[in-house]
């Protein structure tokens, strides 16, 4: 009889692993992306700021941005348009630089934001969040700085 | 007096043109698809990235492309994770890939000329801080002053430290993957 009740328990135990393993298997595969706009930033600057952040020590400027599993810092970069183009997923691209910097801030849009972005002119000062990609460094075999990369932007403020 | 600003100025003028010459035969693209597929019975797996910067030198052949790691996109969160993650990419470690050749053969393209013209390119590709040498084929397409450069290649991950001997990654993730490139260039 009390062998009966083990074995019953031991089932019921069995079933509930199996049910809260499936459930956690099925909850981390549909797990959805970071959504970068509804998140909190971790950095305001401005693209000049993060630019000579970079140019000055890249090595710990990616220890400070850069995240191990790819959910780098967000960040709210304030700066001069420059350029404005389209990426080959018909996502808008946003370049804020300087004059006279070597590098800038390069924000791509995303599907449901490239409406906000089309109201952009060159020349414009903005405020763009966006998770950072990667940042900004001389490289030697490209002969050029390359810029900041920002993802899944938004405009927060326009200025004129 | 006067001589010597001559010089000075002819002098000027001539690091100018220089400067101006080698801009020219430079390509600049920050328009670019990079996308790896990985085939196996078990399920595809495909990440987008369009973030890469490249440049070509028209004049020498040579070719560069610099893609940002963390730019890959997929659609399942939890696989860009693992990707990015130190037993994978380690994109922290390692935020960037470059590709550096030359094209070979350089001399039966004409950038200045509508046309496709397959091409054989060598150089070393770096993921990981693994440097290998590769040989593949690309095409160059000239089209209205606009160059699309396109190829397709398989990349071996062990070759670059990227290796899975057990569980769900070993059987889920093909042992070769393939990367195809698409930049469109322009004139700095």
């Amino acid at each position: 009889m009390k062998k009966r009740k083990t074995l019953k328990i031991l089932i019921l135990l069995a079933i509930t692993g199996l049910l809260i393993g499936g459930a956690a298997i099925i909850y981390l595969f549909n797990m959805p992306h970071q959504d970068i706009q509804s998140s909190k930033t971790d950095y305001f600057l401005t693209s000049t700021q993060i630019v000579e952040e970079y140019l000055a020590d890249t090595q710990s400027a990616n220890e400070k941005y850069l995240a191990d599993d790819g959910n780098s810092k967000i960040l709210e970069i304030t700066g001069i348009i420059n350029m404005i183009s389209e990426d080959f997923n018909k996502q808008i691209v946003i370049l804020m630089k300087e004059k006279g910097s070597k590098a800038g801030v390069s924000a791509s849009f995303t599907e449901e934001t490239n409406a906000n972005a089309a109201q952009l002119t060159v020349g414009q000062t903005v405020t763009i969040k966006g998770v950072i990609r990667s940042g900004a460094n001389y490289d030697e075999d490209l002969e050029l700085f390359e810029n900041v990369i920002l993802e899944k932007c938004d405009v927060i403020i326009t200025q004129n | 007096m006067k001589k010597v600003s001559v010089l000075l100025i002819g002098f000027m003028l001539l690091v100018a043109g220089n400067a101006y010459s080698q801009e020219n035969n430079k390509l600049v693209s920050s328009k670019s698809q990079i996308k790896f597929h990985s085939h196996t019975s078990v399920e595809d797996i495909e990440a987008n990235n369009y973030t890469a910067v490249g440049t070509i030198n028209t004049e020498t052949g040579e070719f560069v492309y610099s893609v940002p790691m963390q730019g890959f996109e997929f659609e399942i969160a939890l696989m860009q994770k693992h990707f990015n993650s130190d037993n994978f990419l380690d994109t922290k470690a390692f935020p960037k890939a470059k590709i550096k050749g030359k094209i070979t053969k350089l001399d039966e393209v004409d950038f200045t000329k509508d046309g496709i013209y397959p091409v054989s390119v060598e150089g070393e590709l770096t993921i990981k801080g693994v440097t290998k040498t590769v040989h593949e084929k690309a095409s160059i397409t000239v089209k209205s002053n606009a160059v699309h450069v396109q190829s397709s290649f398989n990349v071996v991950l062990a070759d670059y430290g990227i290796e899975f001997l057990k569980g769900k990654p070993s059987k889920n993730i093909a042992k070769e993957v393939e990367v195809t490139v698409h930049g469109e260039y322009s004139q700095e």
